[in-house]
């Protein structure tokens, strides 16, 4: 699928700026920054700073297993940077296929509570904040899930068809956009993407998870460049079973570009949709009335 | 006529119950038609209870709930439920296993998550439930004991068995409602209640106190506890309040709190942004509105950075943030299975039945026989008793892992007073539920002896009853033997031992001084009112002499303050006592004033309730009775409250707090007398006219008899002014307030000598010694022009400095928003 060899190296600088129209005096925040370490991803460095320089910053593990970067600014301030590095080295990771080969149906958490990990990917499979069961999205997903059809090939179809029927807009969706409206407008970004697939892939009763990060766009020679350059990036990974043991795999897949999640993709965070793992939140002490969001993301090779 | 006797005849007739009901439990009468254990040992008494005593206890019930301040919508039963030794025994036993049952269950949950993985609790049933808080759930976050004070409301079967019928872990409220049930309990019917040799409550809030203390992380000497209350409009406003100051601890709220550098800290009174670290919060704030950075985004109720304070083991939080999920009814359904996972014991007390519609059978259970179960979801209101199957079965198979099925227990009942008791003097047989407490103390769980019982509506029975407005009832656990300690806890300290704290943020210190302001304010027009009314009185007859005349100047001073009212003299006065909503009314500063001292309320005495009972029923009889004279009657009692509110404040400690109430007082009472001298002296009427004119004032500001002593009874305008205005040991005029004024500011942590207020003050106080009444008094065509521009100068400088204090003392800074709420431009680059 990726012109890119089977393992890759990446230097991601990420830079998040404020500029405010008044004093703040007191940010506490939050961020979802650093990339997680997996199997299939090594994470070799990570730093992020802020300016002013925090008071109090650390990094922990959150719920999920990310890297949760909690800071606090008292030094008075009206414009606050937040950059965040880090090199990683991606390799290609898809679920066996022969676990990709069984039916949809034996992949659901709560109707086979008893399959190991089945517990874990509960979380995944019930409806979030952001991601309401909405029977719309049932029946946008059903024609995807005939009866007995392979994992992997009903994930795929339903990828296919959202990236062909939504349209990538910017201007037609915002950061509190639901899925209903999502389906409604049929354009988006790629959270809202990330969001209905969620909706449709749930709605089956299957376990499927957000993921953050980012994607590498260097165009490939003789291919056009993709969608996502420059910013955060989201997309899906959907619990697939393996009764032999172990908790199972998670198939990851791009509804926005239509592919799997390869070398290109660099994970950051994971949750049950945008709410546990937004890049950044905060809290500001502040009379300001205004802001001004500057967001930069690199991704190079290394 | 006993009224017992004639309950338990009425309750061995068959006919009691209704057709197609459960037999139900009777709390009193045995099925042979004789006293259960507990009511045998006092039968004499009981027996000689008669509908009079009743009816002279259920009054004195009302009465002393509203001396206290208890809000009305909280009804208590003047008969309590005896339940004796014996039958507790057990009952104290299934509470300690099930309170260190579900502390085992919460510490699983939030760590190791064992009986999800093991499948002991379908993951759906956790993970699907709105009160499951994953970010407290972290490797190396863990609180091993995160519940401190637990609360469950329990029912009685037709054999008098109990069930648990919910578990409330999320803060609890209760406690502090159940002492004030039993300290008027025990005043209306204190025969019964030394005959009958119950366990006090005291012993356990001093057992609270002290698991409190001992909650603080590491090996603190003085640790720093805050009661966290969602603000003075929550519904149990009342019992956080109880529970502070019976605890001795500030009661705070979210804007009282911040995170600094992953500390909680208190701001404290005490001059340049003072912070005090906070080591464990009591809180009445439910986990999802306790920190805006991690949780809901809207909450203005909660501490940014708290969650990350709690990870870090920094603070305590009481019961710890997430407990909320304990409170799922869907756990009842396999609590059995955990208490043998965790504890490797059998449950001892058991819930009420519960199927869980996660599961297919109990799915098929549910919706088979939705007609006579209670069909509710795992974290929401249960669907109503007139919900058709189709309904259940749609809501349900939507999503089958969020609901759950339980039993409809008959519940037990016992005879009550209430509205029955009131027409007919007899008690009836109403069903009720019993809310206990336990509180981890020491390593073990205590459960408190004695609880609170809620007389509840079978239709509407769904284990919130005791949040519900409905009747509650004393419970009166009886001991085995006289020499038995109070709870048990014959170890425990009294809490008179315990230091008071006082800590004051600003918000405590605006509400402080917004009291004395309103308590002024209500005193001050109250006089006005009484003085008004008298002379309508008097010369309501004779509307053209010059008693008339006064009559209208002194009434222009009243429209002055509360605007134009009604048109009829009579139902003036009356909206001027009654109508809250009448800015300017009495009636609205004596509603503003109760409502800012709910803000405060752990900082002041029961005692200041007490006036406010004198003010309620003054404004029930005025309600009641529409003759004029109630006026002078009610309005009266209402300025006796005031005086009762105000008394309680001199025995205030002397602190930053006690001057800024200082402050309030005597910048409204400056305001109060330029206005009423503004209204009524700046026009001439006539030598006649203005002489009655004045001698009003001088009622209405309660200077009369000084005014005879100085002037020897010689009325004239001079005088008057020099009395209200420039005298400055009459503390009824400007200049001594101002002087007071002063004094109390310079006391506030943020006065330098020379900020904005004080030399506004110093300013105005130099323009009012630099007036001399016989200019003020000259005269100018119809009025006294001189008088007129002095005193609109004075109430607009007034105004500035009130602005000044506020800016000066009480500004809080903007409270925290999420960076989601500043309106957000993006920018790509």
């Amino acid at each position: 699928m990726s012109a890119l060899s089977e393992v890759q190296s990446w230097r991601v600088r990420h830079t998040t700026s404020y500029a405010y129209d008044d004093v703040v005096t007191d940010s506490i925040g939050l961020g979802h920054l650093v990339p997680r370490s997996l199997p299939w991803q090594q994470v070799a460095s990570y730093a992020v700073t802020t300016d002013p320089e925090a008071s109090d910053v650390s990094h922990d593990e959150d719920h999920y297993g990310n890297v949760a970067t909690y800071f606090q600014i008292t030094e008075p301030h009206t414009r606050l940077e937040i950059e965040a590095v880090s090199e990683v080295t991606v390799s290609d990771a898809a679920p066996p296929e022969d676990d990709l080969g069984r039916a949809w149906e034996t992949a659901r958490p709560l109707v086979s509570p008893r399959l190991p990990g089945a517990w874990l990917a509960t979380d995944f499979a019930l409806p979030s904040a952001a991601v309401a069961q909405v029977p719309e999205a049932a029946a946008y997903a059903e024609a995807s899930f005939g009866t007995g059809r392979p994992l992997g090939e009903a994930v795929t179809d339903l990828v296919a068809r959202l990236h062909a029927d939504l349209d990538y807009d910017p201007t037609a969706t915002t950061v509190t956009s639901t899925v209903a409206e999502v389906l409604a407008s049929r354009a988006g970004v790629c959270q809202d993407f990330a969001h209905l697939a969620l909706a449709c892939l749930r709605s089956q009763g299957l376990a499927a998870r957000y993921v953050s990060g980012y994607l590498a766009t260097d165009p490939a020679p003789g291919r056009d460049r993709v969608v996502g350059a420059d910013a955060s990036h989201a997309w899906v990974a959907v619990w697939v079973p393996s009764p032999d043991g172990g908790d199972g795999s998670w198939l990851a897949v791009d509804p926005t570009n239509d592919q799997r999640a390869g070398t290109r993709y660099v994970t950051v965070a994971w949750g049950r949709d945008y709410g546990d793992v937004a890049p950044l939140k905060g809290v500001i002490v502040t009379e300001a009335r205004e802001s001004t969001l500057t967001v930069s993301v690199d991704v190079a090779p290394r | 006529m006993s009224v017992l006797r004639d309950y338990a005849g009425a309750v061995a007739q068959p006919t009691l119950a209704g057709p197609g009901e459960q037999a139900r439990y009777d709390e009193v009468v045995g099925p042979d038609g004789s006293l259960r254990p507990a009511w045998k040992g006092l039968a004499e008494t009981v027996v000689g209870l008669t509908s009079r005593d009743l009816r002279r206890a259920d009054g004195d019930v009302s009465a002393m709930l509203a001396d206290d301040g208890v809000p009305a919508s909280w009804q208590l039963d003047p008969v309590p439920l005896l339940i004796d030794a014996a039958t507790w025994a057990p009952l104290e036993v299934g509470l300690a296993q099930r309170g260190e049952l579900l502390n085992a269950l919460l510490v699983d949950l939030y760590g190791e998550r064992r009986l999800l993985r093991e499948g002991v609790v379908p993951a759906a049933v956790v993970l699907g439930h709105a009160g499951y808080t994953r970010v407290v759930s972290r490797p190396g976050a863990l609180d091993p004991r995160p519940l401190v004070l637990a609360a469950t409301d329990l029912g009685r079967d037709a054999q008098g068995r109990w069930h648990v019928l919910a578990d409330r872990t999320q803060a609890p409220s209760g406690l502090g409602l159940t002492m004030e049930n039993r300290r008027v309990t025990s005043r209306v019917l204190p025969e019964l209640y030394r005959e009958a040799g119950l366990h006090r409550i005291e012993p356990y809030f001093s057992a609270l106190r002290s698991a409190l203390l001992q909650s603080a992380q590491g090996d603190l000497a003085d640790p720093r506890v805050v009661v966290l209350s969602p603000g003075s409009h929550s519904a149990t406003a009342y019992d956080q309040a109880f529970v502070a100051s019976a605890l001795g601890f500030p009661l705070v709220q979210g804007s009282d709190l911040l995170v600094r550098d992953g500390w909680v800290m208190m701001r404290a009174a005490g001059g340049g942004g003072r912070l005090e670290r906070v080591d464990v919060i009591l809180r009445r704030v439910d986990t999802a509105w306790s920190d805006p950075l991690e949780l809901r985004g809207d909450s203005r109720l909660g501490v940014a950075g708290l969650v990350q304070a709690v990870r870090r083991g920094r603070v305590r939080v009481v019961n710890g943030l997430g407990a909320g999920v304990l409170e799922n009814p869907a756990l009842m359904a396999f609590l059995p299975a955990v208490c043998e996972a965790l504890l490797g014991e059998q449950l001892r007390l058991p819930s009420v039945r519960t199927w869980w519609c996660g599961e297919p059978d109990s799915l098929d259970h549910v919706l088979a026989h939705s007609d006579r179960l209670l069909v509710r979801p795992v974290d929401g209101s249960p669907l109503p008793a007139t919900a058709s199957r189709r309904e259940v079965e749609t809501r349900v198979l939507a999503e089958p892992h969020r609901w759950v099925g339980q039993e409809r227990l008959p519940l037990s009942q016992a005879p009550t007073w209430g509205a029955e008791g009131r027409t007919t003097g007899r008690a009836a047989a109403a069903s009720l539920s019993l809310r206990t407490f336990t509180l981890r103390y020491g390593s073990a769980y205590r459960p408190l002896v004695g609880g609170l019982a809620t007389v509840v509506d079978g239709l509407a029975l769904d284990g919130s009853a005791a949040d519900r407005p409905s009747a509650s009832k004393d419970v009166w656990v009886l001991k085995a033997a006289p020499t038995d300690p109070d709870q048990g806890l014959a170890e425990v300290l009294p809490l008179a031992s315990a230091p008071a704290v006082t800590v004051l943020s600003p918000r405590v210190l605006e509400d402080l001084f917004w009291f004395g302001r309103y308590a002024e304010r209500a005193e001050d027009a109250l006089r006005l009112v009484l003085t008004v009314h008298a002379y309508v009185e008097d010369y309501r007859t004779r509307p053209r002499s010059r008693g008339g005349a006064s009559t209208e100047v002194l009434r222009g001073a009243v429209l002055r303050l509360a605007g134009a009212g009604v048109d009829d003299v009579d139902e003036e006065f009356r909206s001027l006592l009654l109508d809250a909503g009448r800015e300017g009314s009495p009636a609205h500063a004596l509603a503003r004033l109760r409502e800012v001292l709910q803000g405060v309320r752990d900082q002041f005495s029961l005692d200041t309730w007490r006036g406010f009972g004198t003010i309620d029923r003054a404004g029930a009889a005025l309600h009641a009775e529409r003759h004029s004279h109630q006026v002078a009657e009610s309005g009266g009692r209402m300025l006796t409250g005031v005086l009762a509110v105000h008394g309680v404040t001199t025995s205030m400690v002397r602190d930053v707090g006690w001057h800024v109430l200082e402050a309030g007082r005597h910048l409204e009472r400056a305001l109060q007398v330029c206005h009423l001298l503004a209204a009524t002296t700046t026009v001439r009427r006539g030598i006649d006219v203005d002489r009655e004119v004045l001698v009003g004032v001088l009622t209405a500001t309660e200077s009369v008899v000084t005014h005879r002593r100085r002037y020897r009874g010689s009325v004239r305008p001079a005088g008057v002014l020099e009395l209200l205005l420039f005298d400055t040991d009459n503390p009824r005029a400007l200049a001594f307030a101002l002087d007071a004024l002063r004094v109390h500011l310079a006391a506030q942590p943020h006065s330098t000598g020379s900020t904005r207020a004080e030399r506004l003050l110093a300013d105005l106080r130099e323009t009012v010694d630099g007036t001399d009444v016989a200019t003020l008094v000259a005269i100018g065509g119809v009025g006294r022009p001189h008088l007129e521009r002095f005193l609109a100068q004075t109430l607009r400088s007034l105004d500035r400095l009130a602005e000044a204090v506020h800016d000066v003392h009480f500004a809080a800074g903007p409270a925290p928003r999420p960076l989601a709420a500043v309106a957000t431009t993006e920018v790509h680059r």
